[in-house]
């Protein structure tokens, strides 16, 4: 909602209620979305008579609709965190990993941080459960002491406050999807990428046909997800300095070369860096050798 | 180099019809190994963007490789030095190799550059790496081989005295 000033809304000094709901966390490609939405308490039952209802038993017409109603209602407000696949990718394949639930939590915290930025007051919060409930919990309420938290298996069709939020997640999400504007300029590449469930045959025609002996895939993939793993073995190899620093998992990369046999000796003679061995100091921390053949 | 009949290599700097591609701003160094070898569709796929950031002086720059993040810079090569893409000579031509020139060690400049991009995956580029450091040595081997003067000579006497 950029830099434009929004006006808080009277009920927001009203105890208010807010349900998080993520979409889009098992696909291969694609952002994953966390949705909240958020009311006064008062308005808890009116919300109940709204028919939300978990995004994921709705048609998507209907999602579309209730997103609308929504958005047009003066006594909710909402929000979304539309994470990027690149990031999601790069978080994930950091030489410290950062796994999904640590990101699903970053983007919780980050929506309700950002809701009592702008002065709503929040006395209760829903979510989903991401990894221990428990955890996630004390998590949670460590963070915001004033907050009282519920976090419950499936809060996305217990509590309508979360189901709303879920439908703001999936349409956002589906939208997203849409209208992604792929950073890719290659001219054989297309859009029909399905829906970005594994499962999904559409997906995984995509994935086929899409796949690029250097670059792996298009930045809307996954590269992070089990799903690329069989891909990538189809692919030029890449090795990396980051895991090579690391003596043991030097051990297991050398290994997993000699597995698929590709370590000639021509190869291994390619991979030694010049290290500027034998020279006086100034050369050797500036890793420069003497090049007499080539 | 002109060629050089006396060893077994020889690098040709100048190009047959005068032309030379400028690879200025598309050189990449990148934190990896990749076992390919071949023309590839670069420009398509990897799209650094300026961060407008700087760190250490140096202006950093984004890119995603392989589904990693990659943070890297752009250094100019000093004044008076230019960066060459040699290839085999005699290779890719229409003519196949003759045997004698696919051993012979001879290299021809193929295209011509003025700048480099290199890229660090999980670290910032800094003013400490070895890539950076490396270009010292072309400041050091300049003051090394510079003719000596008799002002050097008498300033270098003084600053002698000066530590007795």
């Amino acid at each position: 909602m950029g830099s434009e000033r929004v006006l808080l809304p009277k009920w927001a000094s009203e105890p208010c209620i807010m349900g998080i709901d993520e979409a889009g966390r098992g696909p291969v490609l694609g952002p994953m979305v966390y949705g909240c939405l958020y009311c006064a308490r008062s308005y808890q039952k009116t919300l109940s008579s709204l028919n939300f209802a978990d995004s994921k038993t709705l048609r998507e017409e209907k999602r579309e609709e209730l997103f609308e109603n929504l958005k047009a209602d003066e006594s909710i407000g909402w929000d979304v965190d539309i994470i990027d696949p690149r990031e999601l990718s790069a978080k994930m394949l950091k030489k410290n990993k950062i796994n999904l639930n640590e990101i699903s939590h970053e983007s919780a915290i980050g929506l309700i941080t950002k809701v009592l930025n702008m002065g709503v007051l929040l006395t209760e919060v829903y979510l989903d459960t991401v990894g221990d409930t428990e955890k996630y919990r004390i998590k949670l309420s460590e963070r915001f002491p004033a907050v009282k938290f519920v976090v419950a298996k499936k809060a996305d069709s217990l509590y309508p406050v979360v189901s709303g939020a879920s439908i703001v997640a999936k349409v956002t999400r589906d939208r997203a999807l849409r209208e992604w504007v792929l950073d890719e300029t290659a001219e054989d590449i297309d859009r029909n990428f399905g829906s970005g469930y594994p499962g999904d045959p559409e997906t995984k025609t995509w994935l086929k046909h899409h796949k690029h002996s250097v670059f792996g895939f298009p930045t809307l993939v996954r590269f992070s997800w089990g799903t690329c793993t069989p891909y990538f073995k189809e692919l030029a190899e890449v090795l990396w300095e980051s895991d090579m620093d690391d003596d043991s998992n030097c051990g297991k990369q050398q290994l997993k070369l000699s597995n698929v046999g590709v370590t000639t000796s021509k190869r291994k003679s390619e991979e030694t860096e010049s290290s500027g061995k034998g020279r006086c100091k100034f050369f050797q921390a500036r890793k420069l050798e003497q090049l007499t053949n080539f | 180099m002109e060629d050089d009949g006396t060893h077994g290599t020889s690098i040709k700097l100048k190009s047959e019809n005068g032309v030379v591609a400028d690879l200025s701003g598309q050189v990449h160094l990148l934190p990896c190994s990749i076992k390919f070898d071949g023309p590839s569709s670069v420009s398509d796929y990897f799209k650094p963007k300026s961060t407008g950031m700087e760190v250490e002086g140096l202006r950093l720059e984004e890119a995603h490789f392989r589904g990693r993040k990659l943070q890297g810079t752009t250094l100019s090569l000093p004044e008076g030095y230019s960066g060459f893409v040699l290839g085999k000579k005699g290779l890719g031509k229409r003519k196949a190799p003759s045997i004698s020139e696919g051993n012979s060690n001879c290299w021809e400049m193929n295209a011509k550059f003025k700048n480099i991009t290199y890229w660090k995956h999980d670290s910032l580029p800094s003013q400490h790496d070895t890539f950076v450091r490396s270009f010292h040595w072309l400041a050091v081997a300049k003051a090394m081989h510079q003719p000596v003067g008799a002002e050097d000579l008498l300033s270098a006497s003084i600053a002698l005295e000066k530590m007795k």
